[in-house]
Order: C-alpha cells, then sequence, then structure tokens
C-alpha cells in the first residue's frame, strides 16, 4: 500500500473575494466558504479569522484542529466514514496544505454538567510563553468561529462542530487539484532488509466506552470496549482516527496529531535504513477492572508478535488508571521477548515534586519522557483574543468562574492549551543532568 | 497516601481498591482486592442479586483485613466464586 502526500505550503491566508491556491497564497472568499453551514440549523453564527504565529494573540474556545487534505488519487476520501463512505483509505495520492491549520472555536454549553464527559475546550497563545510550550503556534491559524443553538446534546454539537470543520477543510484542500506540489514524500511499508530489526507501533487509546462519543473514532465508528486493532498507518494519514470535537484538551490529541502522528513520521523516516516498520497497533486502554488490563496486554503482545515485531514503540494518549494498561503492555512484550520504548508524558505535580508516573513495572527499563504535563504556567494578556465570546471558562467544573479572554492566566496545568502537553514526543527539547 | 497517614496514627485501615497494583506500590498496609475501578465495591452489571452477595463478600473481607495484624503490605482477596 503505497501513499503519496503531496505538500502545499501555506505561508499567507487572505480573506478576499474568490477561493484561490497560487504561490504559497490561500485566498478566501468568506461567504461562500461558510455558506453551506447556515444551513446546518445547530450553528447559529459561523465566520473566520486568520492568526499568524508570532502575533500577540490568543484563541480561545478550542475544540479541534486539522490540517486540510483531500485525496486526488485512489480509493476513498479523507476522513472515510464521516465527510463520505467506509472504504478503505491509505493508498494513492493526497495533497496537504502545510504551514497552516483549520482551528474549530466553537462556544457550546453542554448538557453534561460533571464528570469526564463533560464539555471542555482550550487555548492557544501564538507568542509568549504560552507559545513555547504548544507546537500549533508555529502554523498560520484559520480560525473558524462557531457559535452552536443552545441545548445541543453532546453527540449533535460533536457532529455539527466536525462536520463544519472538516467540510471547511476539506474545500481549502480542494483549491490545490491539479496543481504542482511542492514536495512529495511516499509512504509504504515493507521490502526491508531482513537483517533490520522489526518495530511495531503500539498506539495506547483511551476511550469513554460510556460516553456519547468515545473519544475516539475509526472510519468514523467510536472505538469503545475493543481488544487490539491493527491499523495501516497510511490510514492515520488519511484520517481514519478522528476525535470527539467537543472535548478540546491538552493531554489528547487532536485531528492534526493524528494525521501528523510524529511517532508514525518517525518510524516512516527510519524505514528501511534502521529499521523495518511493520504496522501500527490501536490498543484501547482503561479497562476497568485489572483482569481487563491484563487481557489487553497480553492481547497486545499477541498480535505484536503475530506481526514478527523484534522491537515495539508503545505510546499512549489520555490519563489515569489507562496508564497501567500500558505498564502491563511493556511487561507482556517484554516478558515475550519483544523490547520496548515507552514514550509517555510525567505529572510531578504543580511544583515537579510528586510522583511522576501513576504506576511502573520493573520491565519498563528504556522510557522517554517528553516532559511534564503540570506545572505552573504565567500567560501574559493577548492584544488581541479570538473565539466566539470575549469570556472564556479555563476551569471546566459546574459553575467555575468566566474571566476576560484578554487577561493574564495562572495556569496549574498545561492541559487548557491545546498541543500544551506532549503527547507523543513531537517536542524538540531535550535535558542534561550535569 | 490517605491510608499511610491513617496508619501512621494508629488508626488501623483497609483500602478496597481494584487498583491493587498499585496501591501495592505505594505501600499501603492492608488491600482488598476491588473489582471495577468506578464500582470498587461491586458489580452494576451483575443481577441485583448477585451484585448483593458480592458486596458482602468485599466488605466482609475487608472487615476481616481491619482485624488482623500486618507487618508489610498484605493483600487480601474476597472469594470470587460467585461471579462471572
Amino acid at each position: 500500500m503505497r501513499l503519496e502526500l503531496a505538500e502545499f505550503p501555506v505561508n499567507e491566508i487572505i480573506l478576499a473575494s474568490e477561493n484561490r491556491y497560487r504561490s504559497a497564497t490561500l485566498e478566501l472568499n468568506q461567504d461562500e466558504l461558510l455558506g453551506g453551514l447556515h444551513q446546518d440549523k445547530r450553528i447559529e453564527n459561523a465566520k473566520l479569522a486568520v492568526v499568524l504565529p508570532g502575533e500577540c494573540a490568543r484563541i480561545t474556545h478550542i475544540r479541534d484542529i486539522v490540517e486540510p487534505r483531500i485525496k486526488v488519487r485512489g480509493q476513498g476520501q479523507v476522513f472515510p466514514g464521516i465527510l463520505g463512505s467506509v472504504t478503505p483509505v491509505g493508498e494513492g495520492r493526497t495533497h496537504r496544505l502545510s504551514g497552516m491549520a483549520v482551528v474549530a472555536a466553537a462556544e457550546y454549553e453542554g448538557t453534561i454538567r460533571a464528570g469526564t464527559a463533560v464539555q471542555r475546550s482550550a487555548i492557544l497563545d501564538m507568542w509568549g510563553p504560552g507559545a513555547e510550550i504548544s507546537h500549533f503556534s508555529s502554523l498560520i491559524q484559520l480560525v473558524l468561529i462557531l457559535r452552536l443553538a443552545k441545548g445541543l446534546a453532546e453527540i449533535d454539537a460533536h457532529t455539527a462542530i466536525q462536520q463544519a470543520e472538516y467540510q471547511l477543510a476539506f474545500q481549502l484542500a480542494k483549491l490545490t487539484t491539479g496543481l504542482k506540489p511542492s514536495a512529495v514524500e511516499v509512504f509504504e511499508l515493507g521490502e526491508a532488509d531482513p537483517l533490520l530489526p522489526s518495530i511495531v507501533l503500539i498506539q495506547g487509546c483511551l476511550t469513554h466506552s460510556g460516553h456519547p462519543h468515545s473519544n475516539l473514532a475509526y472510519y468514523g465508528l467510536p472505538i469503545r470496549d475493543s481488544l487490539a486493532t491493527l491499523v495501516h498507518p497510511n490510514e492515520l494519514l488519511d484520517g481514519a482516527m478522528t476525535v470527539d470535537t467537543t472535548r478540546g484538551i491538552g493531554y489528547y490529541p487532536t485531528t492534526w496529531d493524528w494525521q501528523n502522528h510524529p511517532l508514525v513520521m518517525g518510524l516512516y523516516r527510519s524505514h528501511r535504513k534502521q529499521l523495518n516498520f511493520v504496522g501500527m497497533i490501536v490498543e484501547r486502554i482503561r479497562f476497568e477492572t485489572h483482569h481487563g488490563k491484563e487481557v489487553i496486554a497480553q492481547n497486545t503482545m499477541r498480535m505484536a508478535k503475530a506481526l514478527h515485531a523484534e522491537g515495539a514503540l508503545v505510546s499512549w494518549l489520555g490519563s489515569g488508571n489507562a496508564f497501567v494498561d500500558v505498564m502491563l503492555t511493556v511487561q507482556a512484550c517484554e516478558r515475550a521477548g519483544i523490547k520496548t520504548v515507552l514514550v509517555t508524558y510525567e505529572y510531578g505535580g504543580k511544583d515537579g515534586v510528586d510522583s511522576p508516573l501513576l504506576y511502573y513495572v520493573p520491565e519498563a527499563n528504556a522510557v522517554i519522557s517528553t516532559g511534564s504535563r503540570d506545572r505552573w504556567l504565567e500567560l501574559p494578556p493577548p492584544d488581541r483574543a479570538v473565539g466566539p465570546n470575549e469570556s472564556i471558562q479555563i476551569l471546566t467544573y459546574p459553575g467555575s468562574p468566566l474571566i476576560p479572554a484578554q487577561s493574564s492566566l495562572t495556569l496549574d496545568a498545561r492541559e487548557m492549551i491545546i498541543g500544551g502537553v506532549d503527547i507523543w514526543g513531537r517536542g524538540y527539547r531535550t535535558c542534561v543532568a550535569y | 497516601m490517605i491510608s499511610k497517614e491513617l496508619d501512621r496514627a494508629g488508626v488501623p485501615v483497609a483500602v478496597i481498591s481494584a487498583m491493587y497494583p498499585v496501591a501495592e506500590q505505594v505501600g499501603a498496609s492492608r488491600i482488598v482486592k476491588g473489582l471495577r475501578i468506578p464500582h470498587p465495591c461491586g458489580d452494576p452489571s451483575l443481577p441485583p442479586e448477585l451484585d448483593a452477595k458480592v458486596r458482602q463478600e468485599i466488605v466482609r473481607t475487608a472487615l476481616k483485613a481491619l482485624e488482623a495484624e500486618v507487618r508489610t503490605t498484605t493483600t487480601f482477596v474476597p472469594n470470587r466464586s460467585t461471579t462471572a
């Protein structure tokens, strides 16, 4: 299965009278692009804003971020099961607009008031200390500002936001049809030197089986109490993995993160050189019993064995007890002779003195830390706030105070910032002990 | 962590937890194996009569644990013959 990813860089976005991509400039006609959205009764109001890297601006109410893509050759279309039919993707040619992203910033009240299904949104500072900790601050952001109708149920709000976001991104990518890309990268497994070590990517995924949306979907189907699933990494590049857009949280990946998964990219770029990338296992984690955690760990190890993996890069997404499932997977693989490297963030608390991990096993002897998700953070006030409302709710407990989006903020964790928690090691910082 | 503070204060304590390996790692003194993380003392997916039996067994095991003298971390296992 061979996928060509053709790159169309964007250096400038202008809101203009026509829709056109030319010499790295995206000209957009707002009325034309958003016309279709007004037919969706769930959306009261929609408009666009452009925010630049380095600008003293804060984007608020962020639910998701997506990179515009379109398939121009091969079966199916991007976001199968959501924008179109459930047709297998990952083959042919896909265009991408690089250097920019579409941010869905939506005001939505939600009907669930407490617990892990409550709606949440995140912010993004494009300058200063907030920008330093989120890779999203380096992209030109086209913000889709949405106001949703009152009283919408969670799943209705999710589909309204997601359809609006993906449809807009798709229309932008469509402007490159027939044009010549600046670069093409080829993604294909197989045909590696048999002497190279075979490496599998095990992607632990926290899903909430009882939520209206489980947090993660494959071809539009929310993953609930699933056992290990074999996924071709090319499917990610074509949008087979999608997220719950009512919950924008720093420790959950956005659609953009799935489209540009840094561990998938890293393994592909080392494929046939240092290693043989044999594929990807999506491992559902957060089983409610220890028994369940043991079963998923063994089951995932069995699938890695079936792929003849000699090594596994293990990572995860989420928070809390799901990490036990991840550690047991590391243990199961190591005991079965599969060497593992675990990629994880740490806790450590606001002051960095608490336990860094919830649970650990002696077999986890090669761990890459992507940094802490806690720690105090002071954000200065922006000159410009971009979002559906001038007030934001930065904490999410019921009745938490509304504060002006343009104020300075003191945060005790990084999950309020989209991209604020380095889930899969995208960050470029390292540390050295003296 | 709370259980360790209670121990230090001389109050006998038993932790019912479905995440018993984590409790063991933290070093709680008496650990009782619970069922589901959101429902440590029972299993709402069971029929009510069966769930009631499971609940009684878990709480009884916890009371026995409280009476037991322990020197190191000790895990108490409720009789699970009544569950699937």
